[in-house]
C-alpha cells in the first residue's frame, strides 16, 4: 500500500488544471497554482526566511511561505519551465483570455508581457520540431501561437476549433516533438510544425492531453473518459461518470514505464497501467482533484508525484520500490485472483446450467403463451436490420432509420443503442408502450455530424407478456454521410459552389466508395462514367451534385464548405491519395468571409479607440481625486462634493465604456474564430503538401492584409498565380 | 478504532438467502469450527478449513431453494443438529450430514423465517405463524403485515415460550400461545432479530432488532411490557441489517455486537461501556451480507467474523494477521498454498470452459433447427425499493449473482433520477418521443434529466424555455408549448455499469399525485444474453410512509367514501393509494392506518369498514390527490362511489405554518452558500475576517458544513415551491375555481417569501 510522503493543506482555493512546478530560482521545486480572484499563489517551502517582495508580488495573509501573485484577470492557463535556456531557471507562464505573461519569479520581472486576440486557453512549454529555442506553445480560439523567451511569435497556425489541451509527444518516433491539440470539435490533431500529420475523431471535447512515452500519450474528454493512444491507434479507454481533471505520467511502481495518472472530480485519483487501463494504485481526496504534477518537492533527490485538490489540500507520493511487485493496492493480489477466478467458475457454471435448462426446455412441451412468459422463444429467431433514409413528412424531419425486426411472431420490447456523438448521452432507448408491440421497429437517427459511427444494438426480444427477454446484440455502422438522400438531379438548383479535383481513380472505385459512405437505395444503378449523382441533405436541404468525368475529374458542387472538406477528407483515406490540390470556389461563402474581415478591422478601430478614451479617463480620475483631495484638505466642502460628483460620473462613463468593450471584445473574438475556421476550412479542401501551403499562404496573406490574395488562396490553393 | 481484521475468501456455493449460513459448535475453546450454509440451489454445504483449502465434510443434493438454516439440539446441550427450511419443508441434518428429520408442514405458502429451540419450533411464511413442538401443531397466528423474522426467548432461562415476530408494519408481536402479548413499536420495518450476547442478555429478556432501514436496538422483553434500552439510528446512510450476532471478537471479555447489512457493510460494535454501544470497526464488501456468526474457520487460535454474501461467498475477516507480516520462512509457505489453490482452480476453469464451448456450439446448432426454442436462462435478483425518511426519496437497490452489464430504466410517471456517490456506472438519459429524430434542439429540450431542470428553475426566474415545475397539476410559469407525453414513456435512462459491479443503487425522486409504474431490465454479463424486468409500483401518495401514532389536534380535512363495497374493496384501494401497506385485508371489521408525509411532516388517518372509507388529513393536497385517484378509479372499474369531503380552510394555513421552517431555512442555507465564495475571496484579499460582521464571520466559519448541507438536498427548494403550488391550486379546486393562471403571481411571491405575504395571498385570491 503507498502512503503519501507528505500532505500540506493550503488555505488557498486551486482552480482546476492550473498547477505547475518550477525551479524558478533554479534550485527549490515551488508549486505555483492559480487561485480565486485572478491570483496566481506560489507555495515556496523552502526557503522560509526569503520573500519575494515587490509590487506585483506580495505575501499571503493566509499562510508564511504562500505569496502570492495578482493578474487581475481570470487565469485561463499555466505552465512554468525554462523559456530560456541560458537563464538556468523556471519561468512562470500565466495565460488569460486575452494575454500571455511570461514572469521572472525570482528577479519578480516580467520576460514578456504579450497581448493575445484569440486567448489562451492551454498552454505547453518544450521545443517543438526544428525550431530550435523553446517555445510557450498556447492554445486559443481555433488559434495555436508560439512565444520564445523574448516573446517573439515564431510559431501560428490555426486548427478546427477552440484548442481545449495541448501536449508535445514525438509522435512519429524521428526525436524531435510533435504538437497535439485537443480541441472543441472532439478532434486530437497532430501538428509537425505548422503541418497537420494526423487527425484523429474522439466522441467528446478533448480535456487534457499527456505525453507517456514514445509515441504514446494519454487524453481525457469532458464524458469522463480517459484512455491512451499509441500513434493514430486506441490503447484502451475507460469511462467513468466523473470527469478526469487532470492527467499525467508518472511511473509509480517503479517498473520503467509510466503509468497514466488521472485526477478526477470526486476527489479519486488512480494510477493505470499503460497498457491495460488496470488500476495500479488509487486514493481518494475529499473534494475534487485540480492537479497532478511532479516535482522533487522534498529535495532529497527523488521525484514525487504532487496530488493537488481544488481546496488546496496537496499530497505527494513517492514511487513505490521494486520489491513491492507492482502491488501498490491494499489488498493481496493472490486473494483477488483467487476471487476472480472464483467468479470466472461461478459464472461458467451458470451459463452451463443455462444449456442444461434450455435442453430441458426444448424437451417439454411445443411453444405456447405461457412459456413465452417465461421467455422462451423459437430457436431459428433472427434479428433483421437495416438502414435507410426517410424523406419525413409533415409531423416528422427527414431522417437516417434504423428499422429491426424479428423473423417470426415474437416482438421486440425495447432497443438500446449505444453510440457516441449522436445522442444527448451515451445511449438511446426506444421503449414502446405495452400496446403497441410488434415484430419490428423504427428508429430514426440523425447524426449531427458528418462521422462514421458504429451503433451497438441491444434488443429485447420475447413474447407479450414475458418478464424475462433475450437480449440480441448487435453492431451496425452508420455510414459517414448517411444524411444525404439520393435525389434527381436537377440541374435549376445545382449550387454555384464548387470543387474540383482530378484522381485517377477509375469510376467502380468512386461507386464503391459512394456505396460505403452513403445509404443509397438498394436499387442504385449506376452506370460507368462520366455520371453524376445529387444528394440531398436531411439537415437544411442543401444539394449536393458529384460528378465524374471520363478523364477523373471530379466537381462536387454544394454550398457547403464543410461538406466538401469532408466529402474531399473520405476519398484521400479510401483512395490513399496522399497530395491532391483541388481548385475551389464558394462565392456565398467568401462573401461572408469578406464581411467578417471588414468587421474584424472594424472592431480592431473601436478598440483602439475605446482604450485611448480610458487611458484619458483614468488620467482624469487621477486629477479628480487629487483636486478633491486637495478641496477637502483646505476644507472647502462644496468643492470636495462637486469634484466627487464629477467623479462619479467619470466613473459610470468608465463603467458604460468598459461594457461597450467587453461586447466589442466578444464579436471581435467571434469574428477571429470565424476568420480562423476559413481558414482551416480551406485547408480541408485539400490534403497533403498542398493543404499546408494553402494554410501558410492564408496566414501570409491576413499578416499582410491582403484581403484578395487570401480569397485567391482560397479558390487555387497557391498564392501566386 | 484499533480492531483490525483482515479479509479471507474461502468458498463460494450459490446464491444465499438471509441467515442461511451458521458455524458448528467447537469441539474446545478456539478450535477450528466447521462452516455449514445452505443456498437457493437448495444443496446444504458443510466445510472446514484444512491448510487453507475448503474441504467439505458433506454436502447435500440439489432440491428447493432454502430460506432459513438454523442450529438446533437438545436444550443445554452443543446445538449441532442443522434445520433446514425449503419451500413448506423442514429437513434437519446431524453435524456428520445425516438426515435425521424430514416435516412436511402444512403450510400452504413457503417458510420464510424459521427459529428452533429444543423440541419447539417456530416457522413463518409470508403472514402466517405456525409453533410445532416435537413436529406437532401448537399454536397459529395471522400476522396484520408481512412478517420477516421469527424467534423465541431462551426457555432455558425463562421456562416460557415467549415466541417474538418482526413484522414489517414497523411492529415486533409478542405473542403467548396463539394470541398477541403485546406489540413493541420500532423504528423502522425490522427485518432481523437476535437474542442479545446470545442468551437473552443478562435478564434473558433482551432482544436486538435490526430494520430496513438500517437501525439498530436492543428491547428488553418482559411479560408486561417492552423496555427499549438504546437504538442506533442510522446516521451514515447504511443499508439495511439483515443479521446480527454477539460475539467478543474484540477481546475484551465482553461480546460485541456484528452486524451485517445490505448494502455489504460488516460492523463491530462494542458494548463494553455501560451498554452504550461504540463502533469499533467497519467494513465494506461489494455485495448484501445475508448471513454473519463469530467464531473461528481459517486457523485455530485466531478468532474472526465469518459472513455469507449473496451471490454466496462465505469470507472470513479474521485477527490472524496477514502473512506478509509473518516470518519470512511462513510467507512462503502460505504463498505455496495459494498457488497451489490457485493453479487447482485454473486447471477446473480449463475443463469448464472446454465443456462450455462445446454446449454453446450445440446452443448455436439448435438456432437451425425450426422445432427448437430458446428458454431463457433464469437469474436471481435480489432488489429493494423503498422511500428514505431523510430525503423523501426513492432507493432502488438492485442485485445480481454475477455482474451487471446494463440497466434500463423506465417510468411512465414523471420521477427524477438522483446520482448516487457509490454507484460507478455510467448513465445516459435518452429522448422519450421515439416518432419525432432527435434534432439538438428537442434534445436541449429533455424534460427529465433530473439536473436540467433544476438548473433552469434555479437560474432563470423568468424562464423563456419551457420549465416543468415540481408539482403535480402540471401547469408551468409562462411555457411556450404543454409538455407533451408519449409511448407511456417519462424516463428511459441506462445504467452501464463498470466491470464487476454485482449491486446497483439508484436514487429516485417521485412527485405525488403522479402514480405509475417504473420498470427496470436488468441485463447481467453472461451467455447467452438476457434480461429480466422488475416492475415498481410509484403510488399517488407515495411520499407517505405507516407510522405508529399521529397528531390529532391538527385541524384535519376530510374524505369519506361510502357506497355498496366490501372490505376488501375498500383496502385494496387503501393499498393501490398508499406505501407500506398490507396486501391482504387484516382480520377484523375495519382497520385504521396512520401516515407521515416524509417531506412535509403533513397525515394522514385512514379508516376503512365494509361500505365506508374515511380519510383525514391536514394537508389539503392528499385530500385532493385521494379525490382524484379515488374517483378515477372507480369510474374505470364502474364501482357507484359516493365521495364526500369536508374542508377546513385553517388547515391550508397550517400547512402553510408547517412549510414556513423549511421553506425558510432553505431560502437562508441558499442564501449563504451563494456568499461563501465571494467571503472566501474577500478572506484572501484581507488576510483576516476581523471586519466582517458576526454573521458572514459565521458563515465562513460554517462554509463547509453548509455546502454540504446544500448538497445533501438537491432541488429541495423547488420541491417546496412545487408543494405550495399544489396546495394553492388544491384549495381553490374544492372551491370550484382554477386558479393556474394566477402561478405565476404565486411563484413572485414565493420569490421574494415572506410568511404573512403568502398566507395573505392565499386568502386573498
Amino acid at each position: 500500500m503507498l502512503l503519501p510522503v507528505f500532505t500540506l493543506k493550503l488555505r488557498h482555493k486551486i482552480s482546476p488544471r492550473m498547477v505547475a512546478v518550477g525551479r524558478y530560482d533554479g534550485t527549490h521545486p515551488c508549486l505555483a497554482a492559480a487561485t480565486q480572484a485572478g491570483k496566481v499563489f506560489i507555495h515556496n517551502p523552502h526557503t522560509r526566511s526569503q520573500h519575494f517582495s515587490a509590487s506585483r508580488v506580495f505575501q499571503s495573509p493566509l499562510e508564511s511561505d504562500v505569496s502570492l501573485l495578482n493578474i487581475n484577470q481570470a487565469v485561463s492557463c499555466l505552465a512554468a519551465g525554462a523559456l530560456n535556456p541560458e537563464l538556468g531557471y523556471d519561468a512562470l507562464l500565466v495565460g488569460t483570455q486575452t494575454n500571455l505573461l511570461a514572469y521572472d519569479v525570482y528577479n519578480n520581472s516580467d520576460l514578456f508581457y504579450r497581448e493575445v486576440a484569440d486567448g489562451a486557453n492551454a498552454i505547453v512549454l518544450g521545443t517543438l520540431g526544428d525550431i530550435s529555442s523553446p517555445l510557450a506553445i498556447i492554445g486559443g480560439n481555433c488559434a495555436l501561437q508560439g512565444f520564445d523567451h523574448e516573446g517573439n511569435d515564431l510559431f501560428w497556425t490555426v486548427t478546427g476549433d477552440n484548442v481545449h489541451s495541448l501536449a508535445l509527444c514525438d509522435f512519429d518516433g524521428d526525436g524531435k516533438k510533435e504538437l497535439l491539440v485537443g480541441s472543441e470539435d472532439f478532434d486530437i490533431r497532430v501538428f509537425k510544425e505548422d503541418e497537420i500529420v494526423a487527425e484523429m475523431t474522439e466522441t467528446e471535447i478533448i480535456t487534457s492531453l499527456c505525453p507517456m512515452y514514445g509515441s504514446r500519450f494519454g487524453y481525457a474528454l469532458s464524458n469522463g473518459t480517459v484512455g491512451v493512444y499509441d500513434k493514430t491507434s486506441r490503447y484502451w479507454r475507460i469511462k467513468s461518470k466523473n470527469h478526469a481533471m487532470s492527467i499525467h505520467a508518472f511511473d509509480l511502481n517503479s517498473d520503467g514505464v509510466c503509468e497514466l495518472i488521472t485526477g478526477w472530480s470526486n476527489g479519486k485519483v488512480d494510477a493505470r497501467s499503460d497498457r491495460t487501463g488496470e488500476v495500479i494504485f488509487k486514493d481518494n481526496f475529499s473534494s475534487a482533484v485540480a492537479g497532478v504534477v511532479e516535482g522533487d518537492y522534498r529535495l532529497d533527490g527523488h521525484v514525487q508525484l504532487i496530488c493537488c485538490s481544488v481546496d488546496g489540500e496537496i499530497r505527494g507520493y513517492l514511487p513505490g520500490a521494486a520489491e513491492m511487485r507492482g502491488n501498490l493496492m491494499d489488498t493481496s493480489v493472490e486473494q483477488d485472483l483467487i476471487r476472480e477466478l472464483s467468479q470466472k467458475k461461478q459464472n461458467l457454471l451458470l451459463e452451463l446450467r443455462n444449456y442444461e435448462e434450455n435442453a430441458k426446455a426444448e424437451l417439454s412441451s411445443p411453444l405456447n403463451e405461457a412459456e413465452g412468459q417465461r421467455g422462451v422463444i423459437p430457436a431459428n429467431t433472427k434479428l433483421h436490420t437495416a438502414l435507410s433514409v426517410n424523406l419525413g413528412n409533415e409531423t416528422q424531419a427527414a431522417h437516417a432509420e434504423l428499422c429491426i425486426s424479428t423473423s417470426n411472431d415474437t416482438i421486440i420490447r425495447a432497443v438500446l443503442i449505444f453510440a457516441e456523438g449522436i445522442f444527448l448521452g451515451e445511449s438511446h432507448v426506444v421503449h414502446p408502450s405495452i400496446h403497441n408491440l410488434s415484430s419490428s421497429i423504427r428508429i430514426p437517427v440523425t447524426p449531427p455530424k458528418d462521422v462514421p459511427v458504429d451503433l451497438h444494438l441491444k434488443t429485447f426480444v420475447g413474447y407479450r407478456s414475458s418478464t424475462q427477454f433475450h437480449v440480441f446484440e448487435l453492431t451496425r455502422q452508420l455510414p459517414r454521410f448517411s444524411m444525404y438522400a439520393l435525389t434527381s438531379p436537377d440541374s435549376a438548383s445545382e449550387p454555384l459552389s464548387y470543387v474540383n479535383f482530378v484522381i485517377t481513380e477509375r469510376a467502380p472505385r468512386v461507386v464503391i466508395w459512394l456505396n460505403q459512405n452513403f445509404l443509397l437505395p438498394e436499387d442504385t444503378n449506376i452506370q460507368n462514367a462520366p455520371f453524376q449523382v445529387c444528394f440531398t441533405s436531411l439537415r437544411n436541404g442543401g444539394q449536393l451534385y458529384i460528378k465524374i468525368k471520363l478523364s477523373g475529374e471530379i466537381t462536387i458542387n454544394t454550398d457547403d464548405i464543410d461538406l466538401a472538406g469532408d466529402i474531399i477528407q473520405s476519398m484521400a483515406s479510401f483512395f490513399a491519395i496522399e497530395d491532391l490540390q483541388v481548385e475551389a470556389d464558394f462565392p456565398t461563402y467568401f462573401e461572408e468571409l469578406r464581411k467578417v474581415l471588414v468587421k474584424v478591422d472594424e472592431h480592431h478601430s473601436v478598440h483602439q479607440k475605446l482604450s485611448a478614451d480610458m487611458a484619458e479617463n483614468s488620467n482624469l480620475i487621477r486629477s479628480l481625486l487629487v483636486r478633491a483631495e486637495d478641496a477637502r484638505l483646505m476644507r472647502d466642502m462644496k468643492t470636495m462634493k462637486n469634484r466627487y460628483m464629477e467623479l462619479y460620473d467619470l466613473n459610470k462613463d468608465l463603467l458604460h465604456g468598459y461594457k461597450i468593450r467587453c461586447n466589442n471584445h466578444t464579436e471581435l473574438l467571434g469574428n477571429l474564430k470565424a476568420v480562423n475556421q476559413a481558414i482551416q476550412r480551406a485547408g480541408r479542401l485539400r490534403v497533403g503538401k498542398p493543404k499546408n501551403q494553402v494554410v501558410t499562404a492564408c496566414r501570409d496573406a491576413i499578416r499582410s492584409n491582403n484581403i484578395n490574395m487570401l480569397f485567391r488562396v482560397m479558390r487555387v490553393g497557391t498564392a501566386s498565380s | 478504532m484499533d480492531l483490525n481484521l483482515n479479509r479471507a475468501d474461502y468458498l463460494q456455493v450459490g446464491v444465499t438467502s438471509q441467515k442461511t449460513m451458521k458455524l458448528l459448535p467447537a469441539s474446545r475453546h478456539r478450535a477450528t469450527q466447521k462452516v455449514v450454509l445452505g443456498d437457493h440451489d437448495g444443496v446444504v454445504t458443510c466445510f472446514g478449513m484444512k491448510k487453507g483449502e475448503a474441504v467439505a465434510v458433506f454436502k447435500t443434493l440439489p432440491g428447493q431453494k432454502i430460506a432459513r438454516l438454523e442450529l438446533g439440539g437438545v436444550l443445554n446441550t452443543p446445538q449441532e443438529k442443522i434445520f433446514v427450511a425449503s419451500g413448506s419443508e423442514i429437513r434437519g441434518f446431524t453435524k456428520r450430514g445425516k438426515q435425521f428429520l424430514s416435516f412436511e408442514t402444512n403450510l400452504t405458502e413457503s417458510i420464510k423465517a424459521m427459529y428452533v429451540s429444543g423440541s419447539d419450533l417456530f416457522l413463518s411464511a409470508s403472514y402466517i405463524y405456525n409453533h410445532y413442538c416435537d413436529c406437532k401443531d401448537q399454536h397459529y397466528y395471522l400476522s396484520g403485515d408481512r412478517i420477516n423474522d421469527v424467534i423465541c426467548l431462551p426457555v432455558e432461562r425463562l421456562s416460557r415460550l415467549t415466541p417474538v415476530l418482526a413484522c414489517q408494519d414497523r411492529v415486533l408481536r409478542v405473542l403467548q400461545g396463539s394470541d398477541v402479548l403485546y406489540e413493541v413499536e420500532v423504528p423502522g420495518p425490522p427485518t432481523a432479530l437476535a437474542l442479545h450476547g446470545g442468551n437473552g442478555g443478562d435478564s434473558g429478556e433482551d432482544l436486538l432488532f435490526g430494520t430496513s432501514d438500517g437501525k439498530l436496538g436492543i428491547i428488553q422483553v418482559t411479560t408486561a411490557k417492552p423496555i427499549h434500552k438504546w437504538e442506533i439510528r442510522n446516521e451514515r446512510k447504511r443499508g439495511g441489517v439483515l443479521c446480527v450476532d454477539s460475539f467478543d471478537i474484540v477481546g475484551d471479555g465482553v461480546k460485541d455486537l456484528l452486524v451485517g447489512r445490505d448494502d455489504g457493510v460488516v460492523e463491530v460494535y462494542s458494548l463494553h461501556h455501560a451498554n452504550e454501544p461504540v463502533l469499533k470497526f467497519d467494513q465494506a464488501l461489494s455485495e448484501s451480507i445475508t448471513s454473519i456468526q463469530g467464531g473461528c474457520v481459517g486457523k485455530d487460535g485466531y478468532d474472526e467474523i465469518v459472513v455469507s454474501t449473496y451471490s454466496g461467498w462465505v469470507t472470513g475477516l479474521t485477527t490472524e494477521p496477514v502473512h506478509r507480516e509473518s516470518g519470512p520462512g511462513e510467507e512462503l509457505k502460505i504463498s505455496q498454498e495459494m498457488q497451489n489453490k490457485i493453479s487447482s482452480l485454473r486447471s477446473e476453469l480449463e475443463q469448464l470452459q472446454y465443456r462450455v464451448l462445446q454446449e454453446r456450439e450445440r446452443y448455436q446448432q439448435a438456432s437451425q433447427s425450426s422445432r427448437a426454442v430458446f428458454a431463457v436462462p433464469s437469474f436471481s435478483i435480489n432488489d429493494k425499493f423503498t422511500l428514505n425518511k431523510d430525503d423523501a426519496s426513492y432507493s432502488l437497490i438492485l442485485e445480481v449473482q454475477t455482474a451487471i452489464d446494463n440497466v434500463l430504466i423506465q417510468s411512465d410517471v414523471p420521477i427524477d433520477l438522483l446520482d448516487v456517490d457509490k454507484n460507478s456506472a455510467v448513465v445516459s438519459f435518452s429522448s422519450c418521443d421515439s416518432e419525432a429524430p432527435l434534432t439538438p434542439a428537442r434534445m436541449a429540450h429533455l424534460p427529465f434529466s433530473a439536473s436540467r431542470v433544476a438548473s433552469h428553475f434555479q437560474l432563470c426566474r423568468t424562464p423563456p424555455l419551457e420549465v416543468f415545475l415540481r408539482c403535480r397539476h402540471r401547469c408551468v410559469i409562462s411555457f411556450s408549448k404543454p409538455f407533451k407525453k408519449s409511448n407511456d414513456n417519462f424516463l428511459l435512462a441506462t445504467y452501464r455499469c463498470q466491470a464487476n459491479t454485482t449491486r446497483l443503487e439508484l436514487k429516485i425522486r417521485s412527485i405525488e399525485g403522479q402514480y405509475g409504474t417504473l420498470q427496470a431490465y436488468v441485463t447481467p454479463r453472461i451467455q447467452p444474453k438476457t434480461c429480466q424486468v422488475r416492475q415498481y409500483l410509484i403510488k399517488p401518495l407515495s411520499l407517505h410512509q405507516r407510522t405508529h401514532c399521529i397528531d390529532h389536534d391538527r385541524p384535519v380535512n376530510t374524505l369519506t367514501l361510502t357506497g355498496q363495497f366490501s372490505f376488501a374493496e375498500v383496502h385494496s384501494w387503501v393499498v393501490f393509494c398508499l406505501p407500506e401497506v398490507p396486501e391482504k385485508p387484516p382480520a377484523g371489521e375495519s382497520v385504521t392506518f396512520y401516515f407521515q408525509n416524509t417531506f412535509l411532516d403533513t397525515q394522514l388517518e385512514s379508516h376503512c369498514r365494509k361500505g365506508e372509507g374515511v380519510f383525514k388529513s391536514d394537508n389539503i393536497s392528499t385530500i385532493s390527490i385521494l379525490k382524484d385517484v379515488l374517483s378515477k378509479e372507480a369510474t374505470k372499474r364502474k364501482i357507484n362511489l359516493n365521495i364526500s369531503y369536508e374542508i377546513n380552510e385553517v388547515s391550508v394555513k397550517h400547512t402553510l405554518k408547517l412549510i414556513h421552517p423549511k421553506l425558510e431555512y432553505q431560502l437562508l442555507l441558499a442564501k449563504k452558500v451563494q456568499l461563501i465564495d465571494a467571503l472566501k475571496e474577500l478572506q484572501i484579499h484581507e488576510g483576516n475576517t476581523n471586519f466582517l460582521i458576526p454573521e458572514y464571520r459565521c458563515i465562513l466559519e460554517e462554509a463547509d458544513h453548509l455546502q454540504e448541507e446544500y448538497k445533501k438536498q438537491p432541488a429541495h427548494l423547488e420541491r417546496l415551491y412545487g408543494m405550495i403550488t399544489d396546495l394553492f391550486i388544491d384549495k381553490f379546486k374544492f372551491k370550484g375555481t382554477n386558479v393556474k393562471t394566477k402561478v405565476p403571481l404565486l411563484l413572485e411571491i414565493l420569490d421574494s417569501y415572506d410568511q404573512n405575504a403568502l398566507i395573505a395571498f392565499f386568502d386573498a385570491a
